[in-house]
């Protein structure tokens, strides 16, 4: 409680401090304005209390943080872009990395951050365009399977580990006891209530991967025509259509606590619920890998990221900033304050949470042996909606053949249309 | 003071009680469209580092292409006719490139596909339409309910003004989202009061999740929701008739059914046409029902024309692709509009 307090208070004053431009000409730090999107009190608080510490230890920089609402965080970037008042510093989400710095609001960080160091960070929370690393993750998440032991024992199912995930197979007949078990009307929950194009590609793209399918031909990021209609992407999708059509997933659960609620058996989501599931479940609640479905164990990755602006008049202290907070042990007090995994062995290794034997290291562990970086392409909005479109016709019953051959068609059209400086890179 | 001087003064204030309103409407409403026309021509996205190109007719080309292709079937020897898939076709005979089928239909043995390059457009047009054609007579026909059940002189009838009226003034996102909760397949209100007063026999209706069911659910949540707006109107138009025409017929014995047939509808019929068209134009623009409740799925089913120019110009980005949407919905809409007046005036030309 005393906790939360202080860091509420700590969140205020840092809020305060903003509005008020408190480096006088007396100072001679240089000021940087760092932007946040507001994503729950506890990361924001811990953000604050980095700010705060690093300005501390600072002569020669001062950071000015300001949190902008998520919502239409997208929108403030571009437009503080299209008018020349962006931040120096700021976050930005994985999927947008890409086209942000094909249109050039973003400076590649190789400058400022030694390659060492950014080798030790997992691939999915690099942001990477063109060969060059435009944005760097200091916590990231992490898909998991969730269910209680008890559940899966009355089946008779054995508990999977990392080193041997259940098969697609296996995974399809526990659903299926569970269903003819009469316990559940559902037995899996999918989240596929949240209909957003970012969930949709997030959670069901790594599936596509372990089938042997993916979004688009990641050699050349001009065509998906092979890889979302392909043979392996067809199996995908007439697995995914059977889940619905035998009812094991309901199309649109009426929220999102099927699972704590004990509707559903087993729930597909983040490490972002983990609280409320071991709330719900206590001891008997199990963390476990998605399926192998044939070409291994894979969960999506890439979240927030922290990237210097183009118009950034001071570059080094921006990379002063990234590079303190990537230093393990603020790595680690962001992930225990916020349940964010961190990305670096060392982080993780100091944090409470995710260190070896911590209650949630199982998330670290999951995101960095199967995390898997979205395709670096400008396109990527194009793909995801694409995809979305295509994966909720197959929920519903169309034909997946037709819907996965419409998504490629749609993005290899927009691949086409696009301007030929949106084509390169990789 | 001679008439000169009158008219130029007049004509000032016509000038100063008008500016203001022609500026506002200028601004906001004929620049901006001007800006959409210019637009269409052009592949300008929503935010684009690079400057946007002239692209002549290719966004009208591609919203309002359509073309048929007719097929022989397949002979596979099991009796049941067959046909080369449509998007093997479509996907390599350059000639059909980028089309997509919109429906198909068999006549004799031969399929008759008819293909559009945006199908989704033209899905929407039909679906908005339907809507229209559904939500019109029903919500109207409740709101003249309504308004003859409150004017029928019972007690607490104010009490029944305000209850029928409280979902206009509902956010329509917060009665989508509770509607959403009604229809609920397995838990929702709906479903569980008709496997109650059937016994069980009606099974439950997956209502959004149905491409057949869902526009029908969100016509009777937007009838439902609109019907207090029409009741009012028409209430006024209730107690605009004269008493006394009630009270003669009365005399002369016409039974309540003659009554409503001969004395309030006749009453009634500019305040009826009034409504049909306000309901007409609110249906015509269906956006934040099915934005909230299904996205404009299951499968398309439910996605209007507005929904699509949003989805088009807005979450794509693809801002002239959305203009060229709005442009030919504003076409559309303005000619089934001068055919209505058309009617309308012809008609009452034949009554004098």
């Amino acid at each position: 409680m005393v906790a939360w307090r202080r860091m509420i208070a700590t969140a205020l004053m840092a809020g305060s401090a903003a509005s008020c431009a408190p480096v006088g000409s007396a100072d001679p730090r240089t000021e940087l304005v760092l932007w946040r999107n507001q994503v729950g009190l506890q990361e924001e608080a811990a953000t604050a209390a980095l700010v705060a510490r690093f300005n501390a230890a600072q002569s020669k920089w001062h950071v000015v943080a300001q949190s902008l609402p998520q919502g239409g965080y997208g929108q403030s970037i571009v437009a503080a872009s299209l008018a020349g008042r962006m931040p120096c510093i700021m976050t930005v989400d994985s999927p947008t990395v890409a086209s942000y710095a094909w249109a050039g609001h973003l400076r590649p960080l190789d400058a400022y951050v030694p390659a060492s160091n950014i080798a030790q960070i997992i691939p999915a929370a690099v942001g990477r365009y063109a060969g060059k690393t435009y944005a760097l993750g200091q916590i990231d998440a992490a898909l998991a399977i969730y269910t209680k032991r008890s559940i899966l024992a009355s089946v008779g199912a054995r508990v999977p580990t990392l080193d041997h995930p259940w098969s697609g197979a296996e995974f399809q007949t526990i659903l299926e006891r569970l269903k003819a078990a009469g316990a559940y009307r559902y037995p899996l929950d999918l989240a596929t209530r949240d209909d957003k194009p970012s969930w949709w590609t997030y959670a069901f793209s790594p599936v596509l991967r372990s089938f042997g399918g993916d979004l688009i031909d990641r050699t050349g990021l001009a065509s998906a025509q092979g890889e979302l209609n392909g043979e392996p992407a067809i199996r995908f999708g007439t697995w995914f259509q059977g889940l619905f059509r035998k009812g094991l997933v309901n199309r649109k659960e009426p929220d999102e606590n099927g699972f704590v609620k004990g509707r559903s058996a087993l729930v597909y989501s983040g490490n972002w619920w983990v609280a409320d599931y071991r709330d719900y479940a206590g001891k008997d609640l199990l963390v476990l890998p998605p399926p192998d479905f044939g070409q291994g164990v894979r969960i999506g990755g890439g979240s927030w990221q922290w990237a210097i602006s183009r118009t950034c008049a001071h570059p080094d202290g921006a990379g002063a900033f990234i590079r303190f907070l990537l230093q393990p042990d603020n790595i680690a007090a962001m992930s225990d304050a916020s349940g964010g995994v961190p990305v670096t062995e060392a982080g993780a290794a100091a944090s409470k949470a995710f260190g070896k034997g911590g209650d949630s290291r199982i998330f670290f562990d999951l995101m960095r042996r199967f995390a898997l970086e979205r395709p670096a392409t400008p396109a990527f909005p194009t793909i995801a909606n694409a995809f979305t479109a295509a994966m909720r016709d197959i929920m519903d019953g169309g034909d997946v053949r037709d819907s996965l051959d419409d998504a490629v068609d749609d993005i290899d059209g927009a691949i086409a249309d696009s301007p030929p400086s949106a084509k390169a890179g990789k | 003071m001679s008439v000169g001087i009158r008219r130029t003064r007049s004509r000032f204030a016509a000038i100063l009680f008008g500016g203001p309103a022609a500026i506002g409407l200028t601004m906001f409403l004929a620049l901006p469209f001007l800006m959409a026309l210019i637009l269409t021509f052009t592949d300008q996205r929503l935010v684009s580092p690079d400057a946007s190109r002239f692209v002549g007719l290719r966004n009208y080309e591609r919203l309002l292409s359509v073309t048929t292709l007719v097929q022989d079937p397949v002979s596979v020897g099991d009796g049941q006719d067959r046909y080369v898939r449509i998007r093997d076709i479509t996907r390599t005979d350059p000639e059909y490139r980028g089309y997509r089928p919109l429906t198909s239909f068999v006549m004799g043995d031969r399929r008759v596909t008819v293909l559009a390059r945006d199908p989704a457009f033209l899905r929407a047009l039909g679906n908005t339409f339907l809507f229209a054609v559904l939500v019109v007579p029903l919500q109207c026909v409740m709101a003249l309910g309504l308004a003859l059940l409150v004017n029928a002189g019972l007690r607490g009838q104010t009490i029944f003004r305000a209850v029928y009226f409280s979902p206009v003034v509902m956010s329509m996102v917060i009665v989508s989202v509770i509607w959403s909760f009604l229809f609920d397949r397995d838990l929702g209100l709906f479903n569980q009061a008709l496997s109650l007063v059937s016994f069980g026999l009606i099974p439950p209706i997956d209502w959004l999740g149905d491409p057949s069911a869902a526009m029908p659910a969100i016509v009777i949540m937007s009838a439902w929701q609109g019907a207090g707006f029409q009741m009012l109107i028409l209430l006024a138009g209730l107690q605009g008739i004269a008493q006394e025409l009630y009270d003669a017929a009365r005399i002369d014995g016409a039974t309540a059914w003659q009554r409503f047939v001969h004395i309030t509808l006749p009453g009634l019929r500019n305040t009826i046409t009034f409504v049909l068209i306000v309901t007409t134009i609110a249906a015509l623009g269906l956006f934040t029902q099915v934005d909230v409740m299904t996205g404009g799925g299951p499968r398309g089913s439910t996605a209007t024309v507005m929904f699509e120019a949003v989805r088009r110009g807005v979450r794509e980005q693809n801002v002239s692709y959305g203009a060229t949407i709005s442009l030919i919905y504003f076409a559309i809409i303005t000619v089934f509009i001068l055919l209505q007046q058309l009617v309308l005036r012809r008609r009452q030309g034949a009554r004098r």
